[in-house]
Order: structure tokens, then C-alpha cells, then sequence
């Protein structure tokens, strides 16, 4: 049985908050960078968040995904259960958002402090 | 001439009454007066020559104005008068020059020097000489021209560097000082004088051929070129007090420039630095555009390890379907063979029949190969989903921006610490220019470079009029040749006349020509025997002069040694000086002030052992850094009359007191 895919993703009220506010600082040129940057740092330290709890309908999937290299990545790192690739972005996007929002606090977003040391 | 004393009152840093005598001795014909910087030094040769000539010089040698000259703490106390008094003798006279300021009685506080009343007196033999002699008196002796040659300040001993630049301004000015020194001046009157002759016995001509029938075509030329010859006279005349003015202009632009120059170079490294900030700024800008357009892709260097390793994982997946295939693939053909040998008795692998045994055992064999072959499962979908995943992963695996944008931090980073280093050169800029005047300074540059074009155009105009007036003076000449020929012309005495004074101008001109060569060549010989003894370089031949009286050093081959430092310039000053002295006027004082600023102890012994031998007196105002009281004067001792040394009583007063004798 085929799962049903959304076609607009977004976030949580306060993670919205964060990503505009980084976005009006001039940290990021589109809010899809933030956002697609929070799913990879929600990736990369193994997390599998909650559901987005009062969700705000940001963007498209195809805006943020529009190769389904995400979807690939996510399918590639995490066990669906059988559940929606784009939901669980939404939730990665949701978690990792607040997190960035948590490490850099106001300055711009050290990309380098980010990568694992390892690679 | 010889000087006796010097008696100022009030004079600059000397208030009250200051005498000095001068040595009397020809074997003891030295006298040092010792002053540290801001004494007096200059002061006391400002005081010979106000003494003299009733002027004082500053730097650039710009005269001090009258009020500037009177001692501060007495003008302070409410006393404006100041006086100076010389005695010398000459030819066998005793004189006594005498010259007062005071101030006028309606002024209370001078502030120009029109605000002065200046009387002077001198007296030859004790008796009084008329007012109107006076200056003819002094020149005899001491002609102002050539002053700079007797009153000698050692800080302008660069300027004569500049001889050797043809076209320079100061060049020209020390050249014209030079000819003066030599006597040039006096055959250079005497062409003139011979010239004003020739124009009006000229004019003469004209008016007398005019009467003369046939003359009408050299009459009109001639007029026309009188005419022609008057306007550029004057427009030369005109132009040359145009450039005497811009010259002033500019030496007092020159001034205000050299004492704003450290505000105006401030001011340059603030807009240097504005710009650079500028830069900096759109540097930045432009890093952090590039830096934010590479984070779209950011977050896949995030996954990297997690995707490297999941992608190992799938590819050993990959592998073992791959092999099971490849070996349920291998049974399934062992099966067939097998069936095959079983059915036609044949081993397919040797050709050979099988017997029964060996067909009980290729039986059995066939069973376990059906058995095996049962037990491998092969998911064709499963692999197709694997190598699906493998290639999308290995999109994700492409080399991502993070190292760029690292990179791109870092020079973010450089900017930003630059861009702080700007900011506080700036600010301490803004605060080293602040409350000045930095529009004027710029207006008054622009106005500067606007007068040296104005003076080059002037020069230029000067030069053009001063051809136009030869190639007229020539033609004039060609039409008074023509007329000597022409019998009813030649017999008008004004045509005699012409002829007289044209030949005068011309034998003035000869003389002025071979005067000057003599002289460069008496010069060139004089200046080159005391840079011999002057200088410590043995290997130097002497000096060579040129048009400008400049000197070049000759090597031992006889060639113009190019660079030369600072002190070898001095030298070479010093050794044109005593050669202008020797050739130009009869042995006489010679006063230097701080003459040996940038010589070595060897230059300065030569100094010191040489020039008492070619001046009647030698009087050095030195700080105790040019020459040392111990060393340098041991060297000299028989030759020093007298040393004297400038005391400060306050920082507007000084005195001197005798220290040896």
C-alpha cells in the first residue's frame, strides 16, 4: 500500500519564528536553506523527533526537495515504518531549526562548526 | 675689510646690550661661539646682516618682519626699541655702522613693520657720512649681493645642489648671486647702458632719414621695428614683475604647504583609508552573498559520514544478492549437465560412457545440486531497489560547499580584522585633523600647483618675447649695416652714432662672454683645490663646473661621479663658496652658521685646518655637536682667538658669555 505524500510541508509556530528571524538577519538567503539545513542536522546526530505540534504550512516539497535528495537521505537514514518521507522531514526540519537556532543564538550560522570533524 | 665688534641692543633673543669682538689676529683668526638649537645662533648672523643691510631671513630665506626682530621679554616690559652697531675697518678706515628701530610714538603696540621709525649712521674715521653715501660706502666693502657668500647660513648649504639642475628657480637665484659675487653684473650694466645708446641714437636715424628722399622703405622698417622693440621691452618688463609676483605667491603657498604637510598627509591616509574601507565593506558584501548562496546545499555535508556508511552497507548487500545469483546461476548450469550425462550414459565433461557406479553417484550429486539450488532464494526486485538506493546516495555523496564556505569564513574573518584596524586609523585620523582647516589646505595645494603652471607659462612667455626682441634688435642691426653702405645715409651723424654704439653692445657682449668663462674656469680651479683639501675621498681628482657654476666630483679617471650622499654635497658647497670668495672679491670675513651638520670628524678637521687659511677671519656659530670642544678644537688651537658660548637666561632670553680666549 502506496503512503500518502503531502505536497506542503512546514513547522512548528516557534521553529517559524527562529527561521524568519535568521532569515531577516541575513543568515540565510531563503528560509529553504534554513530549512533543509535544520533535516540535515537533525540527520546527522540520529535524532527522530516528535510530531510537529501545531504545524504552520510553510512551503512546498517541491521547493524544498525538488530533486528527492532529502527523501533519499531520510529513507537512507531513518526506518520509516512505513510512514511519510515528507512528514518526517517536517518534524527532522522542525527539531533541527530550534536546535540552530539554540547553537548559534543570534550570530550566523557556522556551517564548518556543524560538519562532523570526521569527514 | 675686517670686523672689530658687534654691539646689538634688544636684538631677538639678546635683550639689552650683547658684544662681540671679532679676532684681530691674522695668525689667530678664528672665533666659535657655541649655542644649542633655539639660542641664538642664527639670531647673531641676522644680527651682522640687519647690522648691514637692514634685513633679517627666516627660512627660505623669507625676510623677518621688523616687529618679529625685537626681543620679546623687553617689548613685553614695553620696550620697542632695538639697535645694532658693527665696526670694521677697510683700506686703512675705521667705521662704525650704527642702525635703530623704535617705535613710532602714536603706535602703542607695533604689528608691521611700517609701525617702526629706522635711522641709521655711519661714521669713517669717527666723522659722520652723508645719509645718501651710505649704501654706496657698505657696497664697496660688502655689496648685499654678495652676502650669502660672507654671511653664510650652513642650513641652506643644500640649495647648491640645484646648480647643478638646469632650469631650477633656486639655481637661478644662487647663479644670479654667483655673477654678482664675480662682478658679471657690472659688464652686464655696461650693455645695457650701451644698448639704451644705440635705441635712442636709433631713433635719431629715423627721424633724420625721414628728411632723405629714397629712404622711405628702411625709414617705415625701421620705426615699425623701434615700435615693436618698445612693446615687447615693456611686456617683458611687465611679465617679469608677473613672475616676481607669483614667485612670492608661491614661496608663501610653499610655506603654508611644508607647515601643513603633516595635516595633509593625515587627511590623504583618511580618504586612502576611507576607501579601502569602502572596499572592504564591498568585499564582504559580496563573501557573504557568495557564502549564503552555497548554504542551499550545506546540509548534505551534515550527512556525509552517515550516508558513506549506509552506502557501504548497501553495497555488501548488493554484493551477496549479486553472488547468490551468480551461484544459483552456476547450479542451475550443473543441473543441466548433470541431467544430461544422466539420460545419455555420457560424461559430457570427458566424452567417456559411464558406468553404473558412476551414474549412482552423478545421481546423487544431482539430487544435492537440485536440494541447494532450492535453497537460494533470489529477490531480483530487492536488488534493483539496492542498486536504486546506491545511486541515489551517491548523489548525496558529491563533493558539497562546506569547504568553500569555510574558506570563505576565513577570508570573512581577515576582512573583519582589517576592517577593525581601518576604523581606528580612522578615528585617530578624524582626531589628528580635527579643527583644522583641511578645505583650505586643499585650496591653497590646488592654488600652489595652479602657480607653478602659471609660472612655467610665464617663463615660456619671457623666453618667446626675449627671441622676438633679438630677431627685431638683428634685423634693426642688418638696416643699420645697410645704410652705412648707402653714401647720403652714412653721412648723418646719428648714423655714426648707431655704428659707435652697435659695436659697443657688441664688445659689451664679447666681454661678458670671456668674463664669464675666465671666471667658471678661476672658480672651477679655486673650488677644486679646497675640495681637495677638504675632502677625506683621495681618490677623487677635483671638480668640474658648468653653465649654472653647479660642480660635479671628478674621479681618478677624470668622470662625474653621479651619486653623491649629503655630506659629499656639503663639501662640494663649501668648496664652491671659498672659490666664489677667492675669485670674486679680495680675502675678507667669512661668518658660518651651523655649517657642519652632516660632516663626518675627518671633513670637519679638513674644514677646520683649512679655512682659516684662506679668510682673514673665520667666525663659527656651532653647537657642540658639530664641533667638539675637546677633539676638534685641539686640532685648531693655535688658530682660535676666541670662544664664546650662548647661555639661556630664558626661553626669550639669551646672553653670551666669553668662555676661553
Amino acid at each position: 500500500m502506496s503512503v500518502s505524500e503531502p505536497t506542503m510541508i512546514g513547522l512548528s509556530e516557534k521553529a517559524h519564528a527562529l527561521l524568519s528571524q535568521m532569515k531577516e538577519d541575513n543568515f540565510l538567503a531563503e528560509m529553504a536553506d534554513g530549512y533543509r539545513l535544520g533535516i540535515g542536522l537533525a540527520l546527522a546526530q540520529g535524532i527522530e523527533p516528535e510530531d510537529v505540534p501545531q504545524r504552520r504550512t510553510v512551503f512546498s516539497v517541491a521547493t524544498i526537495d525538488p530533486d528527492q535528495e532529502i527523501a533519499a537521505a531520510i529513507r537512507a537514514l531513518i526506518d520509516l515504518k512505513g510512514g511519510s518521507v515528507y512528514r518526517m522531514a517536517e518534524r527532522l526540519a522542525d527539531w533541527g531549526v530550534i536546535e540552530l537556532a539554540k547553537r548559534f543564538d543570534g550570530s550566523p550560522i557556522d556551517v564548518g562548526a556543524l560538519v562532523p570533524k570526521s569527514d | 675689510m675686517k670686523l672689530l665688534k658687534l654691539t646689538t641692543f634688544n636684538f631677538m633673543p639678546y635683550k639689552g646690550t650683547m658684544s662681540l669682538s671679532f679676532p684681530t689676529s691674522s695668525e689667530q683668526n678664528v672665533m666659535l661661539v657655541y649655542g644649542d638649537n633655539m639660542r641664538g645662533k642664527t639670531s647673531l648672523l641676522n644680527a651682522l646682516r640687519w647690522a648691514f643691510y637692514g634685513k633679517a631671513l627666516g627660512r627660505h630665506s623669507r625676510e623677518l618682519p621688523l616687529q618679529d626682530l625685537i626681543n620679546k621679554e623687553a617689548t613685553l616690559e614695553g620696550d620697542w626699541s632695538m639697535e645694532t652697531c658693527i665696526t670694521f675697518e677697510d683700506s686703512g678706515h675705521t667705521y662704525e655702522y650704527r642702525r635703530r628701530a623704535t617705535k613710532h610714538a602714536l603706535v602703542s603696540k607695533p604689528s608691521r613693520p611700517e609701525d617702526f621709525e629706522v635711522s641709521r649712521g655711519l661714521l669713517r674715521d669717527g666723522i659722520a657720512i652723508n645719509g645718501y653715501m651710505i649704501d654706496s660706502e657698505i657696497s664697496r666693502f660688502a655689496p648685499e649681493q654678495t652676502s650669502r657668500f660672507f654671511l653664510f647660513d650652513g642650513e641652506l648649504l643644500q640649495e647648491y645642489e640645484s646648480l647643478l639642475i638646469d632650469g631650477s628657480e633656486q639655481g637661478r637665484k644662487i647663479k644670479e648671486a654667483i655673477e654678482q659675487a664675480l662682478g658679471v653684473p657690472t659688464l652686464i650694466r655696461g650693455r645695457e647702458d650701451a644698448q639704451t645708446l644705440l635705441k635712442s641714437a636709433q631713433k635719431q636715424q629715423t627721424r633724420d632719414l625721414d628728411k632723405i628722399s629714397g629712404m622711405e622703405r628702411h625709414v617705415d622698417r625701421q620705426r615699425a621695428l623701434q615700435s615693436e622693440i618698445e612693446t615687447v621691452e615693456r611686456d617683458i618688463e611687465d611679465q617679469e614683475t608677473q613672475l616676481k609676483t607669483i614667485r612670492t605667491d608661491k614661496t608663501v603657498l610653499d610655506d603654508f604647504i611644508e607647515a601643513t604637510e603633516k595635516i595633509h598627509a593625515a587627511k590623504e591616509r583618511l580618504t586612502t583609508n576611507q576607501e579601502s574601507l569602502a572596499t572592504n565593506a564591498q568585499t564582504q558584501k559580496d563573501l557573504e552573498i557568495q557564502r549564503l548562496g552555497l548554504m542551499r546545499d550545506a546540509w548534505k555535508d551534515l550527512i556525509r559520514p552517515q550516508i558513506a556508511l549506509k552506502r557501504e552497507h548497501l553495497t555488501e548487500e548488493n554484493n551477496q544478492l549479486a553472488e547468490a545469483m551468480i551461484r544459483k546461476a552456476n547450479i542451475s548450469g550443473q543441473i543441466e549437465q548433470l541431467k544430461k550425462s544422466l539420460s545419455s550414459a555420457i560424461c559430457h565433461a570427458c566424452g567417456q560412457t559411464l558406468h553404473q557406479s558412476q551414474r549412482e553417484l552423478a545421481g546423487a550429486e544431482l539430487g544435492r545440486l537440485e536440494a541447494e539450488y532450492l535453497g537460494i532464494a533470489v529477490d531480483e526486485n530487492a536488488r534493483n531497489r539496492v542498486s536504486a538506493e546506491i545511486r541515489d546516495l551517491d548523489r548525496l555523496l558529491k563533493p558539497g560547499p562546506t569547504a568553500q564556505i569555510k574558506f570563505l569564513d576565513k577570508e570573512l574573518s581577515k576582512l573583519k580584522v582589517e576592517q577593525t584596524k581601518l576604523d581606528n586609523e580612522i578615528e585617530r585620523l578624524h582626531d589628528q585633523i580635527k579643527g583644522q582647516d583641511t578645505a583650505e589646505i586643499a585650496r591653497k595645494r590646488t592654488l600652489r600647483d595652479g602657480l607653478i603652471k602659471i609660472e612655467g607659462a610665464t617663463e615660456q612667455s619671457i623666453r618667446a618675447s626675449r627671441a622676438k626682441l633679438d630677431k627685431n634688435n638683428k634685423e634693426l642691426q642688418m638696416i643699420a649695416k645697410a645704410l652705412e653702405g648707402i653714401p647720403t645715409a652714412r653721412a648723418a651723424k646719428s648714423t655714426q652714432i648707431v655704428k659707435i654704439a652697435g659695436e659697443l653692445e657688441r664688445i659689451y657682449g664679447r666681454s661678458i662672454d670671456r668674463l664669464r668663462d675666465d671666471l667658471k674656469t678661476r672658480v672651477e680651479q679655486f673650488a677644486s683645490d679646497a675640495f681637495k683639501a677638504l675632502t677625506t675621498q683621495s681618490k677623487y681628482s677635483g671638480l668640474k663646473i658648468n653653465n649654472n657654476y653647479g660642480l660635479a666630483i671628478l674621479d681618478e679617471r677624470g668622470h662625474e661621479v653621479t651619486i653623491r650622499s649629503a655630506g659629499a654635497e656639503q663639501i662640494v658647497a663649501l668648496s664652491l663658496i671659498d672659490g666664489l670668495a677667492r675669485a670674486g672679491r679680495s680675502a675678507g670675513p667669512v661668518v658660518m652658521d651651523t655649517p657642519f651638520g652632516r660632516l663626518d670628524p675627518g671633513h670637519r678637521a679638513n674644514i677646520l685646518k683649512y679655512l682659516p687659511t684662506t679668510t682673514n677671519q673665520l667666525i663659527l656659530f656651532v653647537h657642540e655637536g658639530e664641533v667638539a670642544r675637546g677633539h676638534d678644537l685641539a686640532q685648531i688651537s693655535s688658530r682660535i682667538d676666541s670662544v664664546y658660548e650662548i647661555k639661556e637666561v630664558s626661553t626669550r632670553h639669551s646672553k653670551i658669555e666669553k668662555v676661553t680666549t
